[in-house]
């Protein structure tokens, strides 16, 4: 009787071709929601180019009720927030709750159906706003007829992260996974009562910008903001191949984000007239936000100690570190906002347009961008085209969101010192602010360039064009010749064309 | 008090209900579960034989991988 003693080689086999396989089982819906985010990241960069150029170029484009100011603006949050960042944070919760939990995604065509639910109301939304039909409400300005789609579509979403997580084999639950288990529990309810209670049984007076707030601040603070930092746990201690550096301090930073951050809405209402304890109240909650932003900051800044030459090798760590290091900037500065003698100044100027691209680019897009370079190759089995485009990418989006962040927070600040000075005429702000609003829209293009450049790479590698890599840090090629056939049946989309197992 | 009052009260406590029970209830299932128990296990749960500790898992493509960390 033959025994089958297994090798090393065999173990690491095995788990190679576990992993493979769960990577492949997420491909289809998971590019899916990949493809869609994109998109509504080119979508959302030509509205803000035209947005941003209108503010020290009035006459551009002023020849149609369509590209007016207050709807181009308004289409571009939602192209980007709704559009690319939470279809991005959807792909991220599903491709790593299935990772992480070792179980491969199951139903997978339901979640097209998600997918397509999520693509009609951002549709809805963009097209709605740009015909006149948004509610002007901000960050819920989408119409209320693309609200049920939302909801439909991350709740399938939630569903299917749920059950992938019930189904676990790992035992052990990783920081990521309670990120992404909060989140998808968080969203839906938090949009579905925001919805309700302002559109559909609208409360009156000053509650409904207190919910406005509340909402707007969570959506940041309780959806892309979990997520996106869950993603960095995951990323920077698998791409360096170093554990993080205090598991511990990374599980007291969950729970002290999910027991701080939803007070921290009413710090938008400073100086308001909504009751004094409620900004208050936020405002405490905002300070308290220290103690998980310095956990976070801690664990991913000190898990890139003495690896910091890495940076130079690996597409994903850079942008995924820069996403870090502007989570901590953001997050110390939104803190610090929060205080009512800084928001004497900076409230209602470009200072708070600044710190807001910090967070949703610099921080959350700049770490799905990361993701997108370390799992989009594993899904497709097929390398980026070109490093080169990649780099490209990377710099414009850096040089680009720092040239953004660096000019309005300064115009911002000296927008508010001279707002408190009633000897300045307010044709004088304007004029002052003029060239820094300029370099905006050169910053903007920038980082147009970058998406473009990032749309190229992923369009070849979805269709399949350009050269094929096979020796490649990212792909599991199966080793037919050493083994058995239905070995090479399991992976179907895996080329055989020579072993490769990591050295 | 009108039915928005009333709305807008159920809505809170309710979400007060649901998201601090969601929280304890949670934190209480992680406890029993030894999810707090051995946390270096728990870093090292993203690993496996064929991606350990020291391999390094991304670099751009066509180019040398990183060397050995110092």
């Amino acid at each position: 009787m033959a025994v089958n003693v297994l090798t090393r080689d065999d173990h690491r086999l095995q788990a190679a071709r576990h992993r493979a396989s769960i990577d492949l089982s997420c491909r289809g819906p998971v590019l899916a929601f990949c493809t869609t985010a994109l998109f509504w990241l080119l979508v959302g960069s030509a509205l803000a180019l035209i947005a941003s150029i209108k503010l020290h170029s009035p006459y551009f484009l002023t020849g149609s009720s369509v590209l007016t100011f207050g709807r181009v603006r308004m289409a571009h949050l939602q192209a980007v927030a709704l559009g690319w960042s939470s279809l991005a944070a959807m792909a991220a919760c599903l491709w790593l709750m299935c990772r992480l939990s070792r179980v491969e995604l199951t139903y997978p065509r339901m979640l097209y159906v998600a997918c397509a639910l999520w693509n009609i109301a951002t549709t809805l939304a963009v097209g709605g706003i740009l015909l006149g039909d948004g509610t002007s409400v901000e960050w819920l300005d989408a119409p209320v007829y693309a609200q049920p789609f939302f909801v439909a579509g991350v709740g399938l979403v939630a569903g299917w992260v749920a059950a992938t997580f019930r189904r676990r084999q790992e035992s052990h639950v990783y920081v990521t996974q309670w990120y992404i288990l909060a989140a998808v529990f968080w969203f839906p309810w938090l949009y579905t009562v925001a919805t309700l209670m302002i559109f559909w049984t609208p409360v009156t007076g000053v509650v409904q910008p207190v919910i406005n707030w509340w909402f707007n601040h969570n959506f940041l603070g309780l959806w892309l903001t979990p997520i996106g930092v869950g993603t960095a746990y995951y990323l920077i201690p698998k791409i360096l191949g170093r554990p993080i550096h205090s598991y511990y301090l990374s599980i007291t930073g969950f729970w002290a984000l999910a027991l701080f951050y939803s007070w921290a809405g009413m710090h938008h209402l400073i100086g308001g007239p909504i009751p004094a304890w409620l900004a208050t109240a936020s405002t405490v909650g905002s300070m308290m936000m220290f103690i998980p932003v310095i956990a976070v900051a801690i664990n991913h800044h000190m898990t890139m100690i003495g690896y910091f030459h890495r940076l130079k090798y690996s597409p994903s760590l850079r942008f995924t570190v820069f996403g870090a290091i502007a989570y901590t900037a953001v997050s110390f500065q939104g803190s610090i906002e929060s205080l009512k003698d800084f928001s004497e100044v900076t409230h209602f100027t470009h200072y708070t347009v600044g710190h807001a691209h910090l967070g949703a680019y610099g921080f959350v897009a700049m770490i799905f961008f990361g993701l997108y370079y370390y799992m989009i190759p594993r899904l497709t089995g097929r390398e980026w085209a070109s490093s080169r485009l990649i780099r490209l990418h990377f710099w414009c989006s850096a040089i680009g969101i720092t040239l953004y962040f660096t000019t309005l927070s300064i115009a911002g600040w000296w927008q508010g010192r001279m707002l408190n000075n009633p000897n300045v005429p307010f044709a004088n702000i304007i004029a002052y602010i003029q060239p820094y609003l300029a370099l905006r829209s050169i910053a903007g293009i920038l980082m147009t360039i970058g998406h473009i450049a990032f749309a190229i790479l992923f369009i070849v590698n979805i269709a399949g064009w350009g050269r094929l890599r096979t020796a490649g840090p990212t792909l599991f090629v199966e080793p037919v010749q050493q083994h058995t056939p239905e070995v090479a049946t399991s992976v179907p989309y895996l080329r055989p064309q020579s072993v490769h197992l990591h050295q | 008090m009108d039915p928005v009052d009333v709305a807008v009260l159920l809505t809170v406590f309710g979400s007060v209900l649901t998201f601090g029970g969601a929280a304890v209830w949670a934190l209480n299932w992680a406890v029993q579960n030894g999810q707090f128990e051995n946390f270096q296990r728990g870093a090292l749960s993203i690993f496996d034989v064929d991606e350990p500790v020291g391999q390094a898992t991304d670099y751009f493509p066509g180019e040398a991988p990183p060397p050995a960390a110092s």
